[in-house]
């Protein structure tokens, strides 16, 4: 595959590197080709005769826009409504029931932490929705967070095509939340109006964020270099209230990063906020030697203005 | 996963639909997810095959000749063993109106042509008939 390449191979390994200084994501060999598919697409998207002329301007002026750009693009992944389903269960069975005494007649706030283009929040604001009789005197906010990127103003447009409206969502809520829209369906207002968009760098401070009752982060916990995820999850261990709830993927868990939590044994992937957080609160620093680990940085070097400015 | 594949081997799907390749993409897919497929041109012989023996999914075209799919619809709901089939409409028609009226007769799902196996099989999820562990 690699011999297809157009790029030169000193500039995919500087990609590479990009990435992982950046993202804290190590690219695989699955990657190869996307840099040439998605990157391509992008590069024109951004005005650039082709790839090869993208890639020399990221790296002699070293644009953090199109730094970002670049990486999301390469990052992207598929994702479906109600994708990993067993989480939703948990989410509508066992989550909501638990949270609902503490919250009702307030609100409680769900995060979908690395939103994408942004079926797991609206998945959730669709649950939270078909459950509401259930749960009353509440209000249920809705936030998605990822990097500045294509993935996210596909979030913010609501706007879905054939193929993904029918990749996991059934069609009574395809008719009862999606207006259509030529040949795509775009979520009615009305449930779009209980989400919130943010541009935010998953590896940055996320005091300002404030709290969630539900942070969702599933499936991206493999995709991490070491330091990146303890970074990520010391995050999420303050961002998730006391008593709130950390939805990782069904077949993910903590390991021996949980500094915060306590599994939920009936529902893999799900953990509560201890009340007392545990002895350790600080990781001891990471022992790993890979050259990836030395080279990443103790603070990202993404400037401010990528650290979660609001634009909804 | 091993148990996904035990579950769906002796699921029947009847595939209605005046187009003959779609038959055969809709049969190819079925036969992938471990379904065994059978064919009908149009709903009068669709009916006819599911008064012999009820299939366990129907996969149903809209516009057809002779019988089209909502009067087959509301024809197998009506007759003896009729409620058991899961049926899922699979047609070119995206008019939320046309969406709501196939359901309120009676269909489980709804697919939008065109469609892919991705969609046949997390259509077919959706309805039991599939384990999500497959997608």
């Amino acid at each position: 595959m690699s011999g297809d390449l157009s790029l030169k191979p000193s500039y995919y390994e500087a990609l590479k590197r990009l990435t992982i200084e950046l993202v804290g994501v190590k690219l695989g060999a699955d990657h190869t080709f996307l840099v040439e598919t998605r990157l391509s697409a992008l590069a024109r998207k951004e005005g650039f005769e082709d790839l090869s002329q993208m890639i020399d301007e990221l790296f002699s002026r070293g644009q953090t826009r199109l730094a970002i750009h670049v990486v999301t693009s390469l990052l992207e992944r598929a994702t479906r409504f109600f994708e990993d389903r067993p989480g939703y269960e948990a989410l509508g069975d066992i989550i909501l029931p638990d949270l609902h005494p503490l919250y009702r007649g307030g609100t409680l706030r769900i995060m979908s932490y690395g939103c994408s283009s942004g079926q797991e929040i609206y998945s959730a604001a669709i649950l939270a929705d078909t459950l509401a009789d259930l749960f009353p005197n509440m209000d249920i906010e809705l936030t998605g967070v990822d990097y500045p990127s294509e993935a996210l103003e596909r979030a913010r447009a609501g706007r879905f095509t054939h193929f993904e409206v029918q990749r996991g969502l059934p069609i009574r809520h395809l008719i009862k939340y999606f207006d259509r829209d030529g040949e795509d369906w775009v979520i009615k207002q009305s449930l779009r109006d209980k989400i919130t968009f943010l541009d935010h760098n998953l590896l940055a401070n996320i005091d300002a964020l404030g709290t969630f009752q539900v942070v969702m982060f599933r499936g991206h916990l493999g995709q991490f270099i070491s330091p990146a995820k303890v970074r990520i999850l010391r995050s999420l261990g303050k961002l998730v209230s006391v008593n709130g709830y950390l939805m990782l993927g069904s077949h993910e868990n903590l390991d021996d990063t949980n500094f915060w939590f306590k599994a939920l044994s009936a529902t893999p992937g799900c953990y509560k906020k201890r009340a007392k957080q545990g002895l350790i609160t600080e990781p001891e620093t990471e022992t790993g030697t890979g050259t990836e680990i030395e080279k990443f940085p103790k603070q990202p070097f993404v400037p401010m203005e990528y650290n979660g400015s609001k634009t909804v | 996963m091993a148990s996904s594949i035990q579950i769906n081997a002796n699921k029947t799907c009847l595939i209605v639909d005046d187009s003959k390749m779609i038959r055969r993409v809709a049969s190819r897919i079925l036969r992938e997810l471990k379904f065994e497929p059978s064919e009908a041109g149009d709903g009068r012989e669709a009916m006819e095959l599911c008064k012999a023996k009820m299939p366990d999914a129907i996969l149903l075209d809209w516009n057809m000749p002779i019988m089209d799919g909502l009067s087959f619809l509301k024809t197998l709901r009506g007759v003896e063993g009729g409620a058991k089939p899961v049926v899922l409409f699979c047609t070119a028609e995206r008019d939320v109106i046309k969406i709501a009226e196939a359901l309120d007769a009676g269909a489980d799902e709804y697919i939008m042509k065109p469609f892919d196996s991705d969609i046949l099989g997390s259509k077919l999820s959706e309805v039991g008939l599939l384990d999500q562990a497959h997608l």
